[in-house]
């Protein structure tokens, strides 16, 4: 999707220092300080995981750390949102996965 | 050593921060997002004056403000637990655990969603993200949109799109149904609409004065409500179209509508599918308080404030000591309410610490009386009836007042 | 009433309007019951997400539940935290 470089009222975009990052095995570019959700948009890529369960593809909803649709694996750490996680250098990112023995959700209190 | 921790860099938590460390206080700020300001930094709109409300520059002023008086403000920090200590509280963060005599929780609010078939799939984000997403990280939320719901933060938000450039294709109601209730009737959105039009931004206000106030007028209004739309800057705004399912397989693909007539009733044999590679859901705010009910804070339900609000009186005190509320916490309102509210947390939580410039002198009750005038006076407000909910509190809290409440002890 | 029973109305657990509904119609349960049973609201977002739209289906079920109590309890941890800072806590 495209930066929005130059804004009417809010000007251009100053500090444009470019990082690289892995996203599933994949190099792209990132500006510095952004998000790791905001730099996957700006690439093209609005999927972040699949549901544990029934794979269903997921991206983010909130953007604002509330829902915990954009949590990915960052550098090895699990369930991390990428809405409020900067992207920095090097950084690897994965998506999860869909559970190989889908839990079966059972009604009942448990 | 800190005196007090504020959860929440928004404007009400920033100016908590500023009035308390004006007065001496040793004031450690925390929050989870990737900078200070809160919801504050998404905001763009011009005033009624012709005046931009620019929220990054807002929050930068408050920013610096706060540095010059040393305030200690971290951000990526999430508080996921909070509890009474020997002497105060202790806040648990991903980051350790803080510890303070006095907390003021400013945590802001959360949207709320109308559930529409399809929307978990990639590319349907709430009406919030869209904002954050262009005017915070100013990466584009897609080429061609579809907004779902009509309420005056999809209009505001719907003019910040226009602003950078992206193309929102039309603006819809969700269907009627059990929990989209009114939001998915025409008649009661355009009513809604016209409540707010005569103080909200430019786009609304030459929307509004083109429907009429008389009730008679307004439902031949929504009857004949014409068929395409009434345009907003270039976008048709249908209230008499529903969406009822969100099509895509990978991702967001279109959105699938009917014709409704003013009452939300589907008109059979109308379906159409409009195109788009990205969907907002506007449902709506709701006080983000679940800090306050770990703690073990009695809430009341007024649905005016935007439904269950820490119980609080004028000073921002909660029954339990120590513990402050400021913000939308407290019931939804602007993000200058918000901030005039954090300047009497601020006094307020000074005064009790014991801090002579607050204790004496008439600081705190001014501020009170502050909040009260932006309230009258703001852009911005997000229910007509806000007054008739502060002051439902201000009762619940008068008719409590002397009954003691143990902290920790859990709600719900 | 919601025509697309298929609706999903809990998006961390997957839970459809047609799941709350037939589950309230068998137990003629509470709200909290009725979260419970079919874990609407209790997923990844603890019902930050849902919470509302929820509250709005079950008070479409249950109409006369005592509005000041929260219908779904909040229960810390309210964020995310990796094992290491849970552990941190007890020492
Ligand atoms: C998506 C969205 C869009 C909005 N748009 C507008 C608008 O255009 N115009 C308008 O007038 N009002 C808008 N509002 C209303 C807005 O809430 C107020 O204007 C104002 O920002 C409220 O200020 P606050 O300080 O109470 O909270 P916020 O500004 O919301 O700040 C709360 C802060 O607390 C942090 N936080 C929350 N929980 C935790 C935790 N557990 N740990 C650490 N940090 C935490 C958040 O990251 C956030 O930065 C919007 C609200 C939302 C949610
Ligand atoms: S998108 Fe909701 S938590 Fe990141």
């Amino acid at each position: 999707m495209t930066r929005i470089i130059d804004h009417a009222i809010l000007g251009k975009l100053d500090s444009l220092k470019k990082v690289s990052f892995q996203f599933n095995g994949k190099s792209y570019e990132a500006y510095e300080h952004e998000t790791v959700a905001a730099a996957l948009l700006a690439n093209g890529i609005r999927q972040l995981r699949v549901h544990e369960e029934s794979g269903t593809p997921r991206g983010i909803y909130c953007n604002i750390g509330h829902c915990m649709e954009c949590r990915v694996t960052v550098n090895h750490q699990p369930n991390v949102r990428a809405c409020l996680t900067k992207v920095e250098e090097g950084m690897t990112i994965e998506s999860g996965r869909r559970h190989p023995t889908p839990l079966k959700k059972t009604e009942g209190l448990q | 050593m800190t005196d007090l921790i504020v959860i929440g860099s928004g404007p009400a938590g920033l100016a908590g921060a500023i009035a308390a460390a004006g007065t001496g206080l040793r004031v450690t700020v925390v929050d989870e997002f990737i900078r200070p300001g809160g919801r504050l930094l998404g905001q763009l709109h011009q005033e009624p004056s012709g005046e931009w409300w620019n929220g990054i520059k807002e929050a930068e002023k408050l920013q610096h403000e706060a540095h010059a008086l040393g305030i200690n403000i971290r951000c990526g920090v999430s508080v996921y637990n909070i509890e009474t200590a020997e002497a105060g509280w202790k806040v648990y963060t991903n980051e350790g655990v803080l510890e303070a005599p006095f907390v003021l929780i400013a945590t802001g609010a959360a949207e709320y969603p109308i559930p529409v078939p399809g929307w978990t799939l990639p590319g349907v984000m709430s009406i919030g993200a869209a904002q954050v997403m262009t005017n915070v990280h100013r990466v584009q939320a897609g080429r061609k949109g579809i907004i779902i719901g009509a309420n005056i933060l999809a209009f505001a938000i719907l003019n910040e799109l226009q602003l950078a450039g992206i193309k929102v294709d039309r603006v819809v109601l969700p269907e009627k149904n059990a929990v989209s209730r009114q939001a998915g009737e025409p008649e009661a959105v355009i009513r809604s609409l016209l409540n707010a039009a005569h103080l909200a931004p430019s786009a609304l206000l030459r929307f509004g004065s083109r429907l009429m106030k008389n009730e008679t007028i307004r439902n031949i209004g929504t009857r004949f409500y014409p068929k395409n739309g009434l345009k907003i800057n270039g976008t048709p705004l249908q209230l008499r179209k529903a969406a009822v399912e969100i099509i895509g397989t990978e991702q967001v693909e279109g959105v699938r509508t009917v014709d409704i007539d003013a009452y939300g009733h589907v008109i059979p044999g109308t379906d159409r599918l409009y195109e788009a590679d990205f969907v907002c859901i506007a449902g709506g705010l709701y006080p983000l308080a679940e800090l306050a009910a770990v703690a073990g804070c009695p809430f009341e339900y007024i649905p005016e404030l935007g439904g269950h609000v820490p119980r609080h009186s004028e000073t921002m005190a909660t029954p339990l000591p120590g513990l402050f509320v400021a913000g939308n916490i407290t019931g939804i309102e602007s993000g200058k309410v918000a901030m005039a509210q954090g300047t009497a947390a601020g006094l307020s939580i000074a005064k009790q610490a014991g801090k002579q410039a607050a204790a004496s002198g008439r600081q705190l009750e001014q501020a009170i009386e502050h909040v009260r005038t932006i309230r009258q006076q703001v852009a911005i407000q997000f229910h007509p009836d806000i007054e008739l909910g502060r002051s439902q509190m201000n009762e619940q809290w008068k008719a409590h007042e002397g009954t003691s409440v143990q902290p920790g002890e859990k709600i719900g | 009433m919601i025509e697309n029973k298929q609706l999903i109305i809990c998006r961390c657990e997957e839970v459809t309007y047609e799941q709350l509904q037939s589950t309230a119609r068998q137990h003629t349960c509470s709200a909290r019951e009725l979260k419970l049973r079919t874990r609407a609201g209790m997923g990844f977002c603890g019902g930050r997400t849902c919470r509302i739209a929820l509250d709005a289906i079950m008070d479409s079920f249950i109409p006369d539940e005592n509005k000041a109590v929260i219908p779904l309890k909040y229960q810390p941890p309210i964020r995310p935290v990796s094992f290491g800072t849970v552990g941190g806590r007890h020492d």
